[in-house]
Order: structure tokens, then sequence, then C-alpha cells
């Protein structure tokens, strides 16, 4: 029983997970930016969804506001630093410098905003336990689920079934003839961190409803994200979602023989093995 | 009086992790978060060893750059092989891995309570307890990590590791050893760090796992951006300027409780702010 409990969490909070990584292979595939501040994102999205609750928002609204608050943010990350940066052939290591110092940046404003400790959202249906059949699960579990899911699902057929998004592909596989061929690539990157930061708005709220929030946290989640986009190929938005759920099912796993504190050891080992045999990932394209 | 020789003792051991980032970062050219992680593993060798009586300082802090020189070259290896992205995965997973353990290993590190008493160094038998002893130890060290840092990059060795930033491809077409030379800087890197990493502990004698985090790695990066990468002075000129930061905020009158995440915030703008206006830093080359 307690083996299915693992399993069920693992699921969960992989599909959290998911979303984060689908999100960041977005931008990654399409602006080659390795967006480290997207951990920022993630982390503004449930503060300002925290805030709009205690202003007695109702929850979806709350919802809403904070995923139009990291649309802005997202957005403008790209306008204000990325591009000016890309325009200026700035190295790639000088994008990744000025995307940790925006990490600092976001979270050390929000530990200096809201404090640095622990936040609980006061919505009560959060901490409602449900019973499936000796599962037990609360409300932000469930909603955690269902919301990242159905996330997925648009992702994809956002990706592969609309104009824009098959846009956003074309200007991913070749920037240049995109650029020639009128597709506008820099508005497309805009374009591309609006939307992927509304997404990782989702998991950003739904996480802290069950387990709080916390300025630096995002830091973990990104990187186990990162290593599911590796291992499920770059380029592979379906393999950075599947890869994340299955790394969270071998962390929670993992807590049968080995104790909580050393489940980053668990992922960053899978990272490894990833690195050594199969470095190009599980379903790279091209 | 006090208070200046603790400035001048923390910037100068700042200095060779400013090299040691610097090397990595500025000479390789491989985004690093990690070299706090290395500094504190030198930190905690030698304190266990001094503790525990075992060696002595000399020999500790060798060992300790030994043990830091294999595990620079153990982190930077993968990322000479692959894509320089994936680097960014393997360094913020050192880091977190690193301050996993320091936290959690309550054994071999005190755990989060930190490992307290640590002695002061000893030379040739005898105890350097005053704080100028302490004083005179970090110059030396500063001053010779600074002097291989001058020699190498102007070597042969040096040179080549600056043709290898220019083109790569280059440099390997006309048969130079390219990974041997990065390697080469990071094991360098290495023992600068776990030098440094040996100094820290005997002079604070209490360390724990806040001085090697991930907020501690941000630091040495942005020393290495601030001051300038791929000179010896912009390194020098790093630690002294951002360790005098706190000085400066506590003018402003910032409650204690933030007086961390406010200087955390300042750094981060600084790192935004150089990579948008002035890439080379202050005193260094082009990133």
């Amino acid at each position: 029983m307690l083996l299915l409990q693992l399993l069920a969490n693992g699921i969960v909070t992989g599909s959290a997970l998911g979303i984060v990584a689908v999100s960041f292979a977005l931008i990654y595939s399409t602006t080659r930016v390795f967006h480290v501040a997207h951990a920022g994102v993630f982390t503004l999205g449930g503060y300002l969804a925290w805030s709009l609750v205690r202003a007695g928002v109702p929850d979806l609204l709350a919802l809403a506001g904070a995923m139009a608050g990291c649309v802005v943010l997202g957005a403008a990350i790209q306008r204000f630093l990325y591009a000016p940066l890309e325009r200026r052939g700035a190295a790639q290591l000088v994008v990744l410098i000025a995307s940790l110092g925006t990490l600092a940046v976001i979270q050390n404003l929000l530990a200096a905003v809201y404090s640095p400790d622990i936040l609980q959202f006061p919505s009560a249906w959060a901490g409602h336990v449900f019973g499936l059949g000796g599962l037990r699960l609360t409300g932000a579990q469930l909603a955690t689920v269902g919301v990242d899911f159905a996330a997925f699902g648009w992702v994809m057929w956002f990706a592969h079934g609309t104009l824009l998004g098959k846009r956003i592909r074309a200007v991913a596989a070749n920037p240049f003839l995109a650029e020639i061929t009128r597709l506008e690539p820099r508005r497309v990157h805009v374009l591309v961190m609006a939307i992927a930061s509304a997404l990782v708005c989702l998991p950003g709220v739904l996480g802290p409803l069950d387990y709080g929030l916390q300025p630096y946290g995002g830091v973990t989640p990104l990187l186990t994200a990162t290593i599911a986009m590796i291992a499920g190929g770059i380029g592979s938005l379906a393999g950075a979602f599947f890869l994340a759920i299955a790394i969270v099912v071998l962390q929670n796993l993992s807590l049968l023989v080995m104790p909580g504190e050393w489940s980053i050891g668990v992922t960053f080992a899978i990272f490894i093995v990833f690195m050594l045999f199969r470095p190009r990932g599980l379903f790279a394209s091209g | 009086m006090d208070y200046l020789y603790s400035y001048l003792i923390l910037s100068e051991i700042y200095v060779l992790l400013g090299l040691s980032t610097n090397l990595l970062v500025g000479v390789v050219g491989i985004f690093s978060v990690s070299q706090a992680a290395v500094f504190g593993v030198g930190a905690y060798i030698v304190g266990d060893f001094l503790l525990s009586g075992t060696l002595s300082f000399l020999p500790a802090v060798a060992v300790a750059a030994v043990a830091c020189i294999a595990l620079n070259v153990l982190i930077t290896l993968p990322s000479l092989r692959v894509a320089g992205d994936y680097f960014v995965v393997t360094s913020f997973g050192i880091q977190l891995l690193a301050t996993a353990t320091f936290t959690n290993w309550t054994w071999g590190t005190g755990g989060a309570n930190g490992m307290p008493g640590v002695p002061p160094p000893d030379l040739f038998g005898m105890q350097i307890s005053s704080t100028r002893g302490i004083l005179a130890v970090s110059t030396v060290a500063a001053a010779l990590g600074c002097l291989a840092f001058w020699l190498i990059l102007r070597a042969p060795f040096g040179r080549l590791l600056k043709a290898i930033r220019e083109d790569e491809l280059a440099v390997a077409a006309a048969g130079k050893g390219v990974l041997r030379a990065k390697v080469s800087a990071a094991a360098l890197a290495g023992a600068f760090a776990g030098v440094a990493g040996g100094v820290y502990a005997t002079y604070l004698s209490f360390i724990d796992p806040t001085s090697f985090d991930l907020d501690a790695s941000i630091l040495l990066l942005t020393m290495v951006v601030v001051g300038g990468a791929r000179t010896l002075w912009g390194s020098v000129l790093g630690p002294f300027l951002l360790l005098a930061l706190p000085q400066l905020l506590t003018l402003i009158a910032i409650p204690t409780t933030y007086a961390a995440t406010m200087q955390q915030l300042v750094y981060g703008a600084l790192l935004i702010a150089f990579a948008l206006f002035r890439p080379q830093g202050l005193l260094g080359e082009r990133l």
C-alpha cells in the first residue's frame, strides 16, 4: 500500500514537474537560451496567487491573475534582457550569467517582500483529503494531476495542431530560414516566453497549495525538469513530460530505501547515467 | 583594527576563490555555480584533520588541495565532452548535492549545526592564533596563488588557453591537446579552492553549510564578473569590492534579518547589469 501511495504521489508531483519541463523545453528549443530564471517565474506565480487569494479573490481568478503576471515577467525578460544580448552577439556564457542574475533578483525580491519563511495557502479545499480505494490524496494533489495533464494535452495540440504552434516549431527548427521567410523569429521568441511562463505558473501555484511557498523553492524543481528535458531528448515535448514523471516516481520510490534528504542525489544519479549511456536522450528528434 | 584585519583575511581567501572561478569561467569558458561546493570540501577536510589531530595544518591543506583537484576535474570533465549547456545542469546538481551532503552527513561535517572548534593553523609546530599571524598566512597563500596565476597566463600554456577561447577548433587542428589544457586549468582551479577552504576553516574556527551553498557560488561568480574575467587584477579587485558591500549596506540601516537577502539581491542586479553593459568587468577581458 505504501508502494502504491508513493507511486501516486510520484505521478502527482511528476506531472507538475512535467509541465515545468515542457515549458522549459519550449523555450530552450526555440530561443536556445538556458533560461535559469524560469525557476524565478515559477516561484513568482505562487506568490502572486497567494497575495490575490489573501486579498479575497476567488481561487480560480487568482490563478488567472498569477498567470497574467508570469506572462508579463517572461515576455519582459525576453524583450529587455535576452533580445538585447542576442543583438549584441553576447556569448552563451554571458546570457547564462544574466539569467542567473535575474533568478537571484526575483528570489530575493520575493524574500524581501514576503519574508524567507514558508507561507501556506489559506484555501481549505486544498488540504481536504480524499480516499480513493486505499490511496489518500489531497484536493491540491488531485487538482495538480488534473490541471497538469490537461495542460500537457493542450500544449501537444497547440504545438502540432495550430498555425502558431507550427510557426514556433519552424523557428525552433531553423531560425535562419524562419527569418528569411518572414516568420519573425524575434516576435515568436517573445510569444514563446509568454506562453511558457503562463504554463509554468500552473505547477507554480498548484504545488505550493499542497506544501507551501518558499522564495528559494524553484531551483530544485527546475533542475529536475531540465534533467527530464535532456533525458527525454531535446526537441521532444512528450519526452520531457513523461521523463519528468518517471524521474519523480523513482525519487519517491527511493524513499523506501533511503531518507528524503538524499532525493537530489537520486535525480542527479539518473542524469549521470543518461550522460554516460545516452547523452542525446531517449526521444531526441533529428 | 581587528575589523580591518578580518576584512583583509576574508578578501584574500576570496581572491584565491576568485582566481579559481576565473580559471573555470573566464579562462576555460564554462559556466560554473559549484565552486563554493569545492571550497566547502576543502574546508571540511582541513577541519576534520585538525579536529581529530591526525595531521597538522600544511599536510592537511595539501590533502585538501589534492582532493579538490580530483573533485574539480571530475566535475569539469563531462562539460568538456558534452555541449556547454549540459554543464549548467551538472554544475547546479553538484552544488545542490554538496549542500545536501554538508547538511545531512552529520558524522563528517557536523550537519546543519556546523563544525565548531577548528584549531588555528600551525606552522612547523607553532600555533598561529593571533589575527595578525593568520593575516600573514592568508597573505602568503593569496600571493602565491596570484603569482601562479600570473606565471601561467604568461607561459606558453596560458597562451594555449587563450587560443582555445578564441578558436577551439583551430587549436585542435594545430595538433594541441585541447582537452588536456582544459583539464589542467580545472585542476589548478581545484587546488586554489582547496587551499582557500583550509585557510577559511582555520581562520573562522567554525564552518557550516551556509558558507558553501548556491548563494556562495553566485557570490563567487559575481566577483569574477564584476572584477573582470581572465585577468589577475580582475580576480583581486572583485573580492575586495564585493566584501565591502555588506558594510555599505549597514550604512543605509537595513534590518539585519534582511541583510543577506539584500546582498544577494545586489549580486543578482550586478550580474544582470554587467552582462548587459560591461561583460568584460572592471579590469578584465571580454567574456
